[in-house]
Formats: C-alpha cells, sequence, structure tokens
C-alpha cells in the first residue's frame, strides 16, 4: 500500500512538472522584488571570509604565474602615459630650466632698471615721462 | 619679481648680458667647426688645417663667421641665441618686424660701436629710446620679450603641480 503510494505521488509530481511552464513562471516571477527581499547583509555576515582566505594557497597561486610572461606583455610606454610619471619627469625637467631662466631673465630686468635711473641721475634728468616703448608695443600692451 | 615688462625698452645689463652669451656661443661655434674641418681634411686628404699659422685669414674668417651669426639671426627672429635666452628681441624703432637690410646694417654698426671705443653703446643708458649707435644705423630697437607675467604664472602652477603631487 504503502508503496503504492510512492510510486503515485511520483508519478503526479513528474505529471505537474511536465505540465509547468519555467518560461512563464519565470516571466511572472518579480526578480527586482525578490531581490528586495533578500537581505544582502545577513548573508555577508554569514560568510566567513578568513575561514575562506586560510584555504586559499597564495604560493601555489604564485607558483603557477609565469610573472615573465605577464611582464612581456606589458606596454610599459602606454604604463608611463597613463600614470603622471611622465608628466612629472617633463615638468620636473621643463620646470627647472624656465625657472632658470626666469630668475635669470628677472635679475636682468632688475639690474637695468637700477642702472638706467642711476645713469640719468648722475646727469640730472628726470625719466618718468619717457616712453616705455616702441609706439606699435607699448599701444598693444595698453587695452590689458 | 617685474611684472608685464613685455615690448618695453631693454636696459644695459641684460643687452650687455645676450652680447656676452652671443660672443661664447658664436666662438664656440666657429672653433668646433675648424676643429671638425681639421679632422676631416686630416682624415680625407692626409693634412691639417691650422688658422694659427694664416692670421689675417683666421681674422677675415671670424668677421664672417660673426656677421653671418648676427645679422642671419636678426634676419630671421629678431634675436640671436643669447638674446633668446635673456628674453630679449631687436624690432624696429616703432616695434615692428625687422627686415634682412635692417639686420645687416645693425651688425655693420655694432662694429662701428666697437671702432668708438664703446661710445657708441652709451646711448642704451642715456637715450630716451635706449637706443645704441648700431639701432640708430639700423633704424632699430631693443625689447623684452620674455613675458614676466607669463613666468609667473607657469611659477604658480608649478608651485601648485608640486603641492597637488606632494598631497597624492
Amino acid at each position: 500500500m504503502e508503496l503504492m503510494a510512492q510510486q503515485v505521488a511520483e508519478r503526479v509530481v513528474a505529471l505537474v512538472l511536465d505540465a509547468i511552464d519555467i518560461d512563464a513562471l519565470l516571466d511572472r516571477i518579480d526578480v527586482e522584488k525578490l531581490i528586495d527581499r533578500v537581505d544582502v547583509e545577513k548573508v555577508v555576515e554569514r560568510v566567513d571570509v578568513e575561514r575562506i582566505i586560510e584555504r586559499v594557497d597564495v604560493q601555489k597561486i604564485i607558483q603557477r604565474v609565469d610573472i615573465n610572461a605577464i611582464i612581456g606583455e606589458l606596454d610599459i610606454d602606454a604604463l608611463v602615459e597613463q600614470t603622471e610619471l611622465g608628466a612629472i619627469i617633463a615638468h620636473s625637467t621643463t620646470g627647472i630650466l624656465s625657472e632658470v631662466l626666469d630668475v635669470i631673465r628677472a635679475q636682468g630686468v632688475g639690474l637695468d632698471d637700477f642702472c638706467f635711473r642711476w645713469a640719468n641721475r648722475l646727469v640730472g634728468r628726470k625719466v618718468t615721462d619717457w616712453p616705455k616703448g616702441p609706439p606699435l608695443l607699448v599701444e598693444e600692451e595698453a587695452p590689458s | 619679481m617685474t611684472i608685464g615688462r613685455q615690448g618695453n625698452y631693454a636696459g644695459a645689463v641684460s643687452r650687455l648680458a645676450a652680447f656676452a652669451a652671443d660672443v661664447g656661443i658664436s666662438w664656440g661655434l666657429f672653433t668646433a667647426a675648424v676643429a671638425l674641418l681639421s679632422v676631416a681634411t686630416q682624415l680625407f686628404g692626409g693634412t691639417t688645417v691650422s688658422l694659427t699659422h694664416h692670421q689675417i685669414l683666421a681674422i677675415i674668417a671670424v668677421a664672417i663667421w660673426e656677421f653671418l651669426y648676427f645679422s642671419y639671426s636678426w634676419a630671421v627672429s629678431g634675436k640671436t641665441v643669447g638674446m633668446a635666452l635673456l628674453g630679449l628681441q631687436v624690432v624696429t624703432a616703432e616695434g615692428g618686424r625687422m627686415t634682412a637690410r635692417q639686420a645687416a646694417l645693425r651688425t655693420l654698426g655694432l662694429v662701428l660701436c666697437f671702432l668708438t671705443l664703446g661710445i657708441g653703446f652709451l646711448g642704451i643708458l642715456f637715450q630716451r629710446n635706449r637706443r645704441g649707435l648700431q639701432d640708430f644705423v639700423a633704424g632699430t630697437s631693443v625689447v623684452y620679450s620674455w613675458d614676466a607675467r607669463a613666468a609667473r604664472l607657469r611659477f604658480m602652477s608649478h608651485t601648485e603641480f608640486s603641492k597637488q603631487r606632494d598631497a597624492k
């Protein structure tokens, strides 16, 4: 009797499963709603990360990785371009050079003014109303 | 730092420093060229070229080279290498671009200044447009082409860049 009941149940389940359209069923399920109902925080809490890490044999992984092949495939030039290394090298080199030039020029301008002022003071001339530069260039500069 | 002097008349010290740099550069180039010529003739002809035994020829060669160095540089860009370093430029008296004729005249004017034992240069110190004899001969004047304002911005950007780099 019990065996017969078992056989009937199996047969019924098989018939029911055959009758169900799984795709149609899945279409009717609201996945978003289902995800909303899952408490991800609780799932994460139950995961023992430390235990997983302990089970990973890092040495074995490293031994299996062909580092030389990886380095060989690396495009160092592209890497340098992407990182700020190139910019840093270029910036510091040109920066130093232009800074040195700026300092030399600024010193020159200062000394020019000093000598011009004192030379004309020695001969007793006032230079305040003298033109600063050629008409075309001074006119160009005036609006700024 | 002196700000915004681009286009203003350049003074005596900057111009003297630029001239000194040019003399050094042109002399170095001339010496290197003679040395190269000497090596080349020794390799291919078996004879050595030495200007020390031909002083008149050496003086003529130096004079031609210096004339070419200054007049060509001024004709092309209005500045020599030394002037570019010091941020100077030769322009017409009105401030326009100088011609090749003016460049050649200015080089000859420079020779005239030395022939007057340097008196021709005094105009740079005392004349209202800071023009020397060579400038009067060629109808030119010398201005600062160096943009001190841009230099200051460059300096500030460099400082900012360094700060950002240190912060990372």
